[in-house]
């Protein structure tokens, strides 16, 4: 065993852990933290629902290792929204028929979260968020209802002050 | 029934189960994980055909932290299977393909587990194998399974040496009807392997409880065939034996049969831990339930004005090592053949084969995408050769109320017609061959089908509790399509309910009531019927409890806006619900459904496990595409699908399932093939097996038709299966139209289309 300390930042919250240095981030956070909001399929970046933001850009958490997280801002599903108080695009993902099996959702809503938070004002054409959300397989819903989905929460989004929108 | 205004049936409303996944909350099996417990690994034949000289495990065994190594030498010897019991779950002395499970280890850590995996020695002494089905047939071709008929298997099927089953369909006389027809034509089609594509992997945690009796989380669709199939397996009562579905990141058909469970449930045995066993990408190229390749030659005789007259056609279907469901898919396939046309002379056969590779499965409408490819490119064919539109072809020769299908049975709720025109006039039928932009070839292409909704019985446990909500038990899992949120609106209907005070449960074997399972377009529907029959059962003893009490007659009471009401009185459903707990023990129900056989002529099938479709559906496809003339890469410009689904329980998650069905099948058709070279899959990786991205699929556009069935719930139909049987088809069609290039087997690749363009390849591509 050669576990090494490290520090992590979720959803805000630090966490003190004792990490293998060829774990990913993927493996700390379904096997070590219990947080399984974020997925796991394939691990080698091709299907994309493990997908997290770091430092508010989406990253595959399969092939991220744990130890280069060190120092940075990790955000999850789990982090996002609670039931209570959706964000816009977990909302507009139910209203608009986007989920089904849902396996795929926790990452195609934070690669729309990233997406839209580096165009704020900008309501997406359909060409961009295909383009945008392409790096995750979903199998069950052909796509067109998230696309729906992202666009009507850009809107949404847009009509928020910046300080509401900064804080989501 | 029809008369009123639906409050809530009908209505595009948000499923029931959308907040958990959202948020992360809902925990599948994937998930799914107990204190203590050891991840398992499964060692795979590097062989595709050979017999097991040495298995030594003493290396893996010695590793620090493995706890229980399993080979074919430490559990009994019991064979399972779907139609034919061909498996086992370590291969016994023999490997069959490539990949098929030798020995499994329980570790400490998954990391643990696969070096204990690769400490296993296995020496084998290679046989000779078989891999194309063609070959398998021959005299003399090597047996996969030389004890074949010491096997049991459903009595239905025709077995002999490679064929696993063999199926007919057939009616009047096919020599006369050639001999009547203008024109005979002849082709030959073929389709490849293609994988479900579920973004969960299969997994299932297993743990043994203080009475013996071994619970399973997995992300079945069949909980009550796994509890069946697991009993068998760990020769175990079937009461002993606990299933639970967590919940299930799709299926698609994939998830039918035992994957990874019986390994999760012996290791936990044997380890005294609980265990949990997750595939990986590549054992899913390589042992999981694909879709069968399939060899469809057609040989159709017309009448001069586009009458089919006679058709004889062969199904062959490769089921790789083990039969599965091989032997009924190639059954269903004559179905498909058959339908939607009137033929006055037919025959048809199926035959299921064996060969060293993969086994298969039931992925979403088996049989029907390789069948309808075939029968609707030959139709395009034939039409283009008489000089007929191929849509005014079709329209001469579809089903019509009242006839009779392929097993004699008589059809009713026909609708293809409808479908047929309601799609072209979408795309634009007139114009099949629009202009291209600058350097592409444009075109439109149609494809029409028929498909089931399949049969099998129903339960529900329902209760009205006295806060006013309903708990739904179903034993039917929620795969993602939305049909238990359908079913959830049709008893909220019935009930006076809204959706939102419907709570749904998991499965558990233990607890649900039994159902057939989600499988096969019947969920919704089954589910549904299910849920009236409980609602009719709660009404009555509600009118009991209160027929006396209001001193009103018990058929004067309603159910409307979650009250209780006959004249001026008046109680929350709530307070009947406390009342009845507090006098009698609560408002439950135990609701079942079954759809009835159609009745059909036993003398037009032989050996066929289904041989007349239930609640059949019509459906018609219509694409407008580009394709690139240098590069041959096709752009789907407009997909449209008309399909009657009978009644709209809840239009969003229909929309849902014909956009996802389409993508499949538009997978299927462009891009995706596990490819074997002999018994190696080339591509058992998510980067080059190439389902169909975002940027990959168009906007379908979806019209809903709703002839209403005389089965379903409200006049529903079966919706899930068909939006995958006629994206091959239509965009074959399309690309013929626009290219002049017909391309007779699956994918049609930019590759296959730019070579026949260039003029480098030979007639198929």
């Amino acid at each position: 065993m050669t576990r090494q300390a490290l520090d992590l930042t979720i959803n805000g919250e630090s966490h003190q852990l004792a990490v293998e240095p060829h774990w990913s981030l993927l493996h700390v956070l379904r096997r070590e933290l219990g947080m399984t909001g974020t997925k796991e399929n394939c691990l080698e970046a091709e299907c994309g629902v493990c997908t997290v933001l770091l430092d508010g850009k989406a990253v595959n958490a399969c092939i991220l290792l744990a130890e280069q997280c060190r120092g940075r801002s990790i955000v999850t599903i789990e982090g996002l929204g609670d039931p209570e108080h959706l964000h816009p695009l977990q909302s507009a993902f139910i209203e608009h028929g986007a989920v089904q099996c849902g396996y795929c959702i926790p990452a195609m809503i934070l690669t729309a979260k990233s997406f839209l938070d580096e165009r704020r004002g900008h309501v997406p054409s359909e060409a961009e968020v295909r383009e945008a959300l392409s790096g995750t397989l979903c199998r069950c819903t052909g796509y067109q209802k998230i696309v729906e989905a992202v666009i009507a929460a850009a809107r949404q989004l847009n009509s928020w002050p910046e300080e509401a929108r900064r804080a989501s | 029934m029809s008369s009123y205004e639906r409050r809530v049936a009908g209505k595009r409303l948000p499923r029931i189960d959308g907040i958990g996944k959202v948020t992360g909350k809902h925990v599948y099996a994937a998930d799914f994980a107990l204190p203590g417990m050891l991840f398992g690994k499964i060692l795979r034949s590097s062989e595709a055909h050979a017999r097991i000289r040495r298995l030594d495990v003493a290396r893996a065994l010695a590793l620090p932290g493995v706890r229980t190594v399993l080979g074919a030498g430490d559990i009994p010897q019991i064979r399972f299977g779907t139609a034919i019991k061909d498996r086992t779950m370590f291969a016994q002395g023999e490997v069959r393909f490539r990949g098929e499970a030798i020995a499994a280890v329980a570790a400490t850590s998954l990391e643990v587990a696969e070096a204990a995996v690769r400490a296993i020695e296995v020496e084998y002494e290679p046989l000779p194998a078989v891999f194309d089905p063609e070959e398998a047939l021959l005299p003399g071709a090597p047996l996969v399974h030389a004890g074949w008929s010491d096997y049991q298997a459903l009595p239905v099927f025709d077995r002999e040496g490679n064929i696993s089953g063999r199926s007919a369909i057939g009616d009047g006389d096919l020599e006369a009807g050639f001999a009547q027809s203008y024109r005979i034509y002849e082709h030959r089609f073929t389709t490849q392997h293609v994988h479900p594509g579920y973004t969960e992997p299969r997994a299932a945690v297993a743990s043994w409880d203080g009475n013996g009796d071994v619970i399973v989380w997995s992300n079945t669709q069949l909980p009550f065939d796994m509890k069946n199939m697991l009993a068998e397996v760990l020769d175990l009562p079937a009461s002993k034996v606990r299933v639970i579905v967590p919940g299930i990141g799709g299926g698609f058909g994939g998830k039918l049969r035992v994957g990874v469970e019986h390994y999760a449930a012996w290791l936990a045995r044997k380890s005294r831990r609980p265990v949990k066993l997750i595939t990986t990408s590549e054992e899913e190229l390589t042992d999981a339930y694909p879709r069968q390749p399939t060899i469809v030659t057609l040989k159709t005789g017309v009448t001069r004005d586009g009458r089919l007259l006679a058709r004889q056609g062969r199904v062959i279907l490769d089921c790789g090592a083990f039969a599965n469901s091989g032997p009924a898919t190639a059954a269903i396939a004559l179905q498909v053949l058959a339908g939607p046309y009137r033929t006055p002379h037919l025959a048809f056969e199926g035959i299921a084969v064996y060969t060293n590779k993969g086994a298969t499965g039931s992925f979403r409408a088996p049989a029907g995408p390789m069948a309808n490819f075939a029968v609707e490119s030959q139709i395009d064919l034939i039409a283009d050769d008489l000089g007929i539109d191929p849509l005014e072809f079709r329209l001469r020769n579809v089903y019509r109320e009242g006839d009779k299908g392929p097993a004699g049975e008589t059809l009713a709720s026909v609708s293809i017609e409808e479908c047929l025109r309601r799609a072209a006039d979408s795309i634009g039928w007139s114009e099949r061959k629009p202009l291209g932009k600058k350097g592409h070839s444009r075109g439109k292409g149609i494809a029409c089908s028929w498909w089931l909704t399949t049969g099998g019985s129903s339960g529900v446990y329902v209760r009205i509790n006295p806060d006013g909500t309903v708990t739904l038990v179903s034993g039917a899992v929620e795969l993602g399509s939305g049909a238990i949120t359908g079913a959830a609106q049709i008893l909220a209907e019935e009930l006076g309910v809204e959706l939102a005070q419907i709570n749904a449960t998991d499965v558990d074997t233990h607890v649900s009531p039994y159902d057939y399972g989600a499988q096969g377009s019947r969920t919704a529907f089954s589910v549904g019927n299910a849920c009236i029959a409980a609602a009719r059962d709660l009404k009555r003893q509600i009118g009991a409890l209160l027929a006396g009490q209001w001193n009103v007659p018990a058929d004067s009471i309603r159910l409307e806006a979650g009250s209780v009401v006959s004249g001026e009185k008046r109680m929350s459903l709530a307070d009947v619900a406390a009342l009845s707990q507090r006098s009698g023990g609560g408002l439950i129900s135990h609701g079942t459904a079954i759809q009835p056989m159609p009745v059909f002529d036993p003398n037009r099938v032989r050996h066929h496990p289904l041989p007349a479709w239930t609640s059949h559906s019509f459906h018609a496809h219509a694409v407008e595409l580009s394709v690139d003339q240098v590069t041959g890469e096709v752009s789907i410009d407009r997909y449209v699908v008309a399909q009657d689904v009978g009644y709209a329980i809840n239009p969003t998650y229909i929309e849902g399932q014909i956009e996802g069905g389409v993508a499949q099948g538009i997978g299927q058709t462009l891009s995706e093939e596990i490819v074997y070279d002999g018994g190696r899959v080339l591509n058992a990786n998510l980067t080059d097996y190439k389902m169909p991205t975002m940027m990959d699929m168009p906007r379908v556009e979806c019209i809903l038709i709703e002839k209403p069935s005389v089965n379903g719930p409200y006049g529903a139909k079966g919706v899930g299966e068909p939006p995958c049987i006629q994206p091959p088809a239509a965009i074959a069609n399309a690309v013929a139209a626009a290219t002049g290039v017909r391309v007779q087997s699956l994918p049609i690749t930019a590759e296959k289309i730019a070579l026949r363009l260039a003029g480098k390849a030979g007639k198929d591509g």
